[in-house]
């Protein structure tokens, strides 16, 4: 569709699914937040962006995928059972703890050196450490075809949280039960059909037996708009378990983050380095240490969020798989005000929302555009982000 | 020796080697060969305008494929609707699609420019990053660009001298200004915004100048990248391509436009030359991988510990590289009497870019202020570097 | 100035050394020898394959790379081409047309008599641009863009086009399936989807069915799909066609059912062939039906002889359809050469590849005569089963839609 288009066939707004777009708004914006708080920690510290925070998003999904396969939920594996929670947790606590080692590995042997160099010297090492672990990491790590953890693996995966807002019509239920009577019925004609004609496939039937397909395809239409319209007699919001626990494990993370920050004496001496680098150094703060404190509690966030969104959401990995969340959450964070905490979460959720709304709209086509025109047109009105300050550095 | 003559020397040199890179590229008979140089001069092109913005005035820009793109795609789609009832054939054609392509890159630079006024550093960063993945979006979702497919861009035009020349042009443009008394703000405002405007130096209208003149420049090369190639497509300009560009422009030495240009043949080149590495095994992977890491630390340590006479850093460095050399040769013997590391075979065509990174972060790590810092070429360094020679010469003799 | 000089000489040795190092000091440990060394002679033919060995279409081309070795190595041992070995050369395309464009010139000036090669049509199109200009042909392995036979007249292909695997689908969907109102996802980043999408809906349309809705993402930028889904399901569709590649068909049709859509076919083109695909779909995605170019199950001598080599030498199943066509485009090529009489020059291949006729190949016969270059086969509608097999449901011929 291009532009014209687009614009000519006006926006397609169903008000009934708002409610529920804005919901799913807030669960990919817990995600995009819990990402973005790694950036945003490290600049508040260092005053860099950590290009190759996505790369650990992605080595977290790998580990979380490495620790499914050694639960014994491997491609190849048959007859799984249900899984428990406790596998989760692992995977959860695995992915985090091998993050915040790679996270604090990188800052040792590629930031530190280039600490008293030029900022833009940083960068760049950056984004070298970044396609190093991309292109590297495709020759060592399982990408061919790209893999993705097994659903069974996620204990969860059938149920969905619903919550009514307008009650649904009782009457069509009775119209559901007598259309499923007739479509049963028309089943089991093509099934005597196919034994009769003696074949195993439904699309090697006679033309007799076709004729009764028909009426069958035709009876299981007429169930599924019955059932869909009976859903959308009331109106509810539906939430995975899957999502609702990434949303309730990205805000507990986030709550913890922040009573580390606020009230822990590392989290104090983080927030003094983050003020001023050097006066904290000469107050007594290990500052070495706090960076790689720093480090490591970022990366162990994009670790989380890197084992929810493979386990919960299906995704394939490939070494690929950090960079565009990477890009997301760096725009999700600087939206909120880069280096502030409370910034992050605010900009990855707003982003979320967004990106959903547009969808919502029908401009699907152009949902990947919409974080960065917000982003703009938000730092047109407050150079420094939505709760970032702006002031401008004296000589 | 006075300004004019010297003048004139340069710009013959400078056309001297355009036609002779091109000649040569002829010459080889290779179509590989000529299509390297061809791009290399894009490149150049590009890691010159972007320096322009980001090395000389200091604003911290990311997304110069987006300007490389509006380029390619505008002249493209002018050449393809408008090429066979202008009446314009050849050349002339393609330098007025120079212009185009020129003109609405630079509109775009204006579109980034204005609002990122008020914006600097990583906020800036951001907003140029931004703009290049709007871009990239919606052509992606026009129809009449081809979408995500590409687009068929003909006629095709091949001059390799022209595109050298462009690059010259481009080279020349942003040493005059900075030599100029006009180019002075530019370094100003990179050294210190604060107190460049102070000193009445206007701010605003010096970002504005050099995100005009960066981005027309990219979209110069944008125009005759569309036009070599005959096809473009999104996927060619997409954000990894301006991490590109910006590296070049930051290996080189952030300011140096000779850095630049140097980083930019480099960087296109090595990839490219790595083509013809023969396949490595796992032992020899990793014993050069160790090595080579163990090599940076050791040099690293002598710069940032050594002190003593340059002489003396150098036979260090020697000592290190030739005794990691040789390490890394005794620990691939040995390594790869494990059948496991010797069994595992990695083709070059698999690790040219992990190479690529590599040498990246290296560089990095051991120059961080680029291959040249804010070194730049000229006569005088010619003629004193020969004139060491000679005077070397007349004391040896 | 001249200690910096000095230290990046150095430097730039000791990386090239740590490899050269390398080079050198397994020579004598590795005599088995690579395809792809440079044994330059003349008693060997050189074919050559870009592949996307890097960057995001890495998945396929490490395919497309194992496809065609498997086929020039058992050529190989079986003695050759008429007295000749074949010798691979392969060029990395980065996944990016411009650099797709400089390999293939690459392999052409390394002596390539025949380039194979990519997936991606908007590559394959740079590729073909590049063979045109020397008269190499090309034989393109995945492309099923249409207008890529148009940029020469030696432009070949081993697997159908977009305009006949769409409304094959379509048919099937419409016919067979019963579906009248579907909904499409397309994925706007990859030109193969929007191809197929715009191909299934016009046919579709065309034999009466209702499109009810598109809705697109970005592939390998979106994680969660509940937005897209959320108002396909407000359109109460009955089929739903995913024009993607597995890797976002998978987490689509796993979120799906999460949001509640249910009841519902998922369809899809050949993007979906993949072993992974069960495991990131789901129970969710069995069921689904896809066009593909061949099954797993079926039992022409072609397929199981293909399946049992790939698994003898790389211990695992291709992992997309990538793997099967490489093959047979090696195929077709060695096939050519086979057919030229005295000296292997690109035109003679050329010429044979234009009279090739009823090649078997694992995806189905092959013949370019008087195709020019589009081969006519058959497609092959393949539903999902829960073990991840894929069972042959119904052949479409080429005359099947027109």
């Amino acid at each position: 569709m291009d532009l014209g288009t687009a614009f000519a066939a006006g926006l397609q707004l169903d008000f009934a699914n708002l409610p529920q777009q804005l919901v799913n708004g807030i669960l990919l914006g817990s995600i995009y937040a819990l990402i973005a708080l790694g950036y945003t920690m490290v600049y508040g510290v260092l005053r860099l962006i950590n290009f190759a925070h996505g790369e650990v998003f992605m080595l977290g999904a790998y580990m979380a995928l490495f620790v499914s396969w050694w639960l014994g939920y491997s491609p190849t594996a048959t007859s799984l059972g249900q899984s428990s929670w406790v596998n989760l947790l692992m995977m959860l606590v695995a992915s985090m703890v091998v993050c915040a080692i790679i996270g604090m590995l990188i800052e040792l042997f590629a930031y530190r050196p280039m600490r008293s160099q030029p900022r833009i010297a940083s960068l760049i090492t950056a984004i070298g450490v970044s396609l190093m672990l991309q292109y590297a990491g495709a020759l060592f790590l399982p990408n061919s075809p790209p893999q993705p953890i097994r659903e069974e693996v996620n204990p969860y995966r059938n149920e969905v949280l619903q919550i009514p807002l307008k009650p649904r019509d009782a009457e069509f239920l009775e119209k559901i039960k007598s259309e499923e009577a007739e479509f049963n019925a028309a089943e089991a004609a093509v099934k005597t059909q196919m034994e009769v004609e003696g074949v195993k496939s439904e699309f090697d039937l006679s033309p007799e037996g076709r004729l009764l397909r028909e009426t069958r395809n035709k009876e299981r239409t007429d169930v599924t708009t019955m059932k869909s319209e009976y859903e959308r007699s009331g109106v509810s919001l539906l939430i995975p378990y899957g999502q609702l626990i990434m949303f309730v494990t990205a805000l507990a993370l986030m709550l913890i983050l922040r009573h580390i920050v606020m009230n822990t004496k590392p989290g104090r001496a983080m927030r003094a380095v983050s003020l001023d680098f050097d006066s904290a150094s000469l107050m007594g703060i290990n500052v070495n240490r706090i960076v790689t404190l720093t480090f490591a509690i970022g990366s162990a966030l994009a670790g989380a969020g890197a084992m929810m969104s493979a386990t919960f959401l299906g995704l394939s990995l490939t070494t690929f798989f950090g960079v565009q969340p990477g890009v997301k959450a760096f725009v999700a964070a600087v939206l909120g005000g880069i280096g502030n905490i409370p910034g992050a979460v605010l900009g990855g959720l707003l982003m979320g929302v967004a990106e959903t709304l547009v969808v919502w709209s029908g401009y699907g086509d152009y949902k990947d555009a919409i974080a960065f025109v917000i982003l703009i047109a938000v730092l047109l009105f407050r150079p420094g982000g939505l709760l970032g300050s702006s002031k401008v550095e004296k000589v | 020796m006075k300004y004019w003559p010297t003048r004139v020397v340069s710009i013959l040199a400078g056309f001297g080697v355009c036609f002779l890179i091109s000649a040569l590229a002829d010459a080889s008979g290779n179509d590989y060969t000529k299509r390297l140089v061809v791009l290399a001069g894009v490149w150049v092109i590009l890691s010159v305008s972007l320096n322009l913005i980001n090395g000389i005035t200091g604003q911290f820009s990311i997304g110069h494929a987006a300007f490389w793109q509006v380029g390619a795609y505008s002249a493209g789609i002018i050449s393809v609707q408008h090429y066979a009832n202008s009446g314009i054939t050849g050349l002339p054609w393609l330098l007025l699609m120079m212009v185009a392509g020129a003109l609405f890159a630079a509109l775009a630079g204006l579109v980034v420019g204005l609002p990122s006024l008020r914006l600097r550093g990583d906020y800036l960063a951001i907003v140029t990053l931004g703009f290049g993945e709007i871009i990239r979006i919606i052509v992606q979702n026009q129809k009449p660009l081809g979408e995500a497919y590409g687009m068929n861009v003909s006629p095709k035009f091949q001059f390799t001298w022209l595109v050298w020349l462009t690059a010259f042009a481009a080279i020349a443009i942003c040493r005059n200004l900075l030599k100029s008394a006009h180019g002075l703000p530019f370094l100003a405002v990179r050294e210190d915004e604060v107190a460049a405007s102070a000193m009445g130096v206007n701010v605003t209208r010096v970002k504005v100048t050099a995100f005009l003149i960066g981005s027309a420049l990219a979209g110069v090369a944008g125009a005759l990248f569309a036009h070599y190639e005959g096809f473009i497509s999104p996927q060619q300009f997409r954000m990894e391509q301006s991490f590109i560009i910006l590296t070049m422009v930051v290996l080189g030495g952030t300011g140096s436009i000779t850095g630049s240009v140097l980083a930019a043949v480099a960087l296109f080149y090595l990839p490219e030359k790595l083509r013809d590495m023969g396949p490595v095994t796992g032992g020899q992977l990793l014993a050069g991988a160790f090595a080579t890491v163990l090599a940076v630390y050791l040099v690293k340590r002598v710069i940032d510990h050594f002190h003593g006479a340059k002489k003396e850093a150098a036979i260090r460095h020697l000592g290190i590289v030739l005794g990691c050399m040789a390490l890394s040769f005794v620990l691939s013997i040995v390594l790869n009497q494990v059948p496991v590391l010797a069994n595992a075979r990695y083709e070059a065509e698999k690790l040219r870019m992990v190479i690529f990174s590599g040498v990246l972060i290296i560089l990095m790590l051991v120059r961080p202020q680029g291959l040249l810092g804010h070194a730049e070429f000229s006569w005088e360094w010619l003629k004193r570097v020969l004139g060491q020679r000679r005077s070397e010469a007349a004391q040896t003799s | 100035m001249k200690r910096r000089s000095f230290l990046f000489i150095a430097l730039g040795a000791v990386f090239g050394a740590g490899i050269l190092a390398g080079c050198s000091g397994g020579g004598g440990s590795s005599e088995s020898g690579g395809a792809s060394g440079t044994t330059a002679s003349g008693d060997t033919i050189k074919i050559g394959l870009v592949a996307s060995l890097n960057g995001d279409q890495r998945p396929w081309g490490v395919d497309s790379e194992r496809g065609v070795r498997l086929l020039v190595d058992q050529i190989n041992e079986a003695g050759g081409v008429n007295g000749k070995k074949i010798e691979l050369l392969i060029g990395d395309s980065n996944s990016d047309p411009q650099i797709g464009k400089s390999a293939t010139e690459k392999l052409i000036s390394d002596g390539a008599v025949v380039v194979l090669g990519e997936v991606a049509s908007g590559i394959t199109a740079q590729m073909a641009i590049a063979c045109t200009e020397k008269a190499i042909p090309l034989v393109a392995i995945g492309a099923t863009r249409d207008d890529i036979s148009d940029k020469g007249p030696d432009i070949f292909r081993v697997c159908y086009r977009d305009s006949f695997q769409g409304p094959v689908m379509a048919k099937f969907a419409f016919e067979e399936l019963g579906l009248k109102r579907v909904a499409l996802m397309t994925d706007k980043k990859i030109p193969y989807s929007t191809g197929l999408s715009n191909s299934f809906r016009d046919y579709y349309t065309m034999l009466g069915g209702e499109i009810v809705d598109e809705q697109f993402y970005e592939g390998g930028s979106s994680t969660q799909f509940n937005a897209q889904l959320t108002n396909l399901k407000g359109k109460n569709p009955d089929g739903v066609f995913l024009s993607g590649y597995f890797t976002e068909v998978g987490p689509i049709v796993r979120q799906a059912s999460q949001v509640g859509l249910t009841n519902v076919k998922f369809m899809g083109g050949d993007g979906w062939d993949s072993k992974e695909i069960i495991n990131s779909g789901g129970e969710a995605i069995v069921g689904g039906y896809f066009c593909n170019h061949y099954s797993d199950q079926e039992d022409r001598p072609e397929v199981k002889a293909f399946l049992d080599a790939f698994v003898k030498k790389y211990n695992e199943r291709p992992g997309t359809t990538m793997g099967a066509l490489a093959y047979d485009a090696a195929g077709v090529a060695v096939e050519a050469i086979k057919a030229v009489t005295g000296d292997v020059s690109s035109k003679a291949v050329a010429a044979a590849l234009h009279n090739l006729e009823n090649y078997k190949g694992v995806s189905g016969d092959i013949t370019f005569k008087g195709q020019g270059g589009n081969p006519p086969k058959r497609a092959l509608v393949v539903e999902l089963q829960a073990d991840g097999t894929q069972k042959p449901v119904k052949a479409y011929a080429p005359t099947d839609v027109k």
